[in-house]
């Protein structure tokens, strides 16, 4: 398959792999959405970006829960977890959503609704754990002010 | 809005293949019981407005917001 190409508002050309493409049955939560992709432009970096493939300026920057939260946990219902396809875990990847600021303690990622892809197929689920804000800082200010 | 209004143990169709129980009332609460197809995910509205809030936020963020990585 050839790769794809998207005019990205915020990144200009990008080719994404077939590969890469993930469908979302039924879009992000209030956002919709079903052809998305995970890019990276800095791929040591922490943060990577949700892309549309149908909107192209539509992303949302993203980041590997356990790079920050390294006791995080998911719980899905029984209902969500048979539909993400989470019943063989070795095969899904989490993502969580990171909403920026001008200052890092800003900066916040939603551990409430994480990003769920399983073989090509993704979905924004509601995670029942109890501890799992929509808002978590990512850079909380005590940790700020020890950097 | 349709508004209807049920009794207790009586039920809402929505299309063919949501039922929306009405399984208890008591004092100002409703317990509602929901079947719908697997696909059709159920969220609490405060819930999906807040994700929702959130998506939009995120979704308002440019590259040169992050930081550069270490």
């Amino acid at each position: 398959m050839s790769p794809l190409t998207i005019e990205s508002s915020r990144f200009g050309t990008m080719e994404i792999d077939p590969a890469a493409v993930v469908e979302f049955p039924t879009g992000l939560i209030g956002l919709g959405g079903r052809r998305w992709a995970v890019v990276s432009t800095d791929p040591q970096g922490a943060f990577h970006w949700l892309h549309s493939l149908e909107d192209a300026a539509l992303a949302l920057p993203v980041a590997n829960p356990w790079h920050f939260f390294s006791d995080y946990e998911v719980q899905l219902s029984d209902t969500d977890s048979v539909r993400v396809g989470a019943d063989e875990p070795e095969d899904v990847d989490v993502w969580v959503t990171v909403r920026t600021g001008s200052e890092p303690t800003d900066f916040s990622a939603n551990l409430r609704a994480p990003i769920i892809i399983c073989r090509g197929h993704g979905h924004q689920v509601i995670n029942e754990a109890p501890t799992a804000p929509v808002r978590a800082p990512l850079f909380p200010a005590s940790e700020a002010a020890a950097a | 809005m349709l508004i209807i209004t049920r009794r207790q143990g009586e039920k809402i169709m929505l299309g063919d293949e949501i039922v929306v129980h009405v399984m208890e009332i008591v004092g100002n609460s409703v317990r509602v019981g929901i079947e719908a197809p697997r696909s059709v995910p159920v969220y609490r509205e405060e819930i999906w407005n807040a994700v929702r809030e959130e998506n939009r936020a995120a979704a308002d963020s440019t590259p040169d917001s992050l930081p550069p990585s270490a």
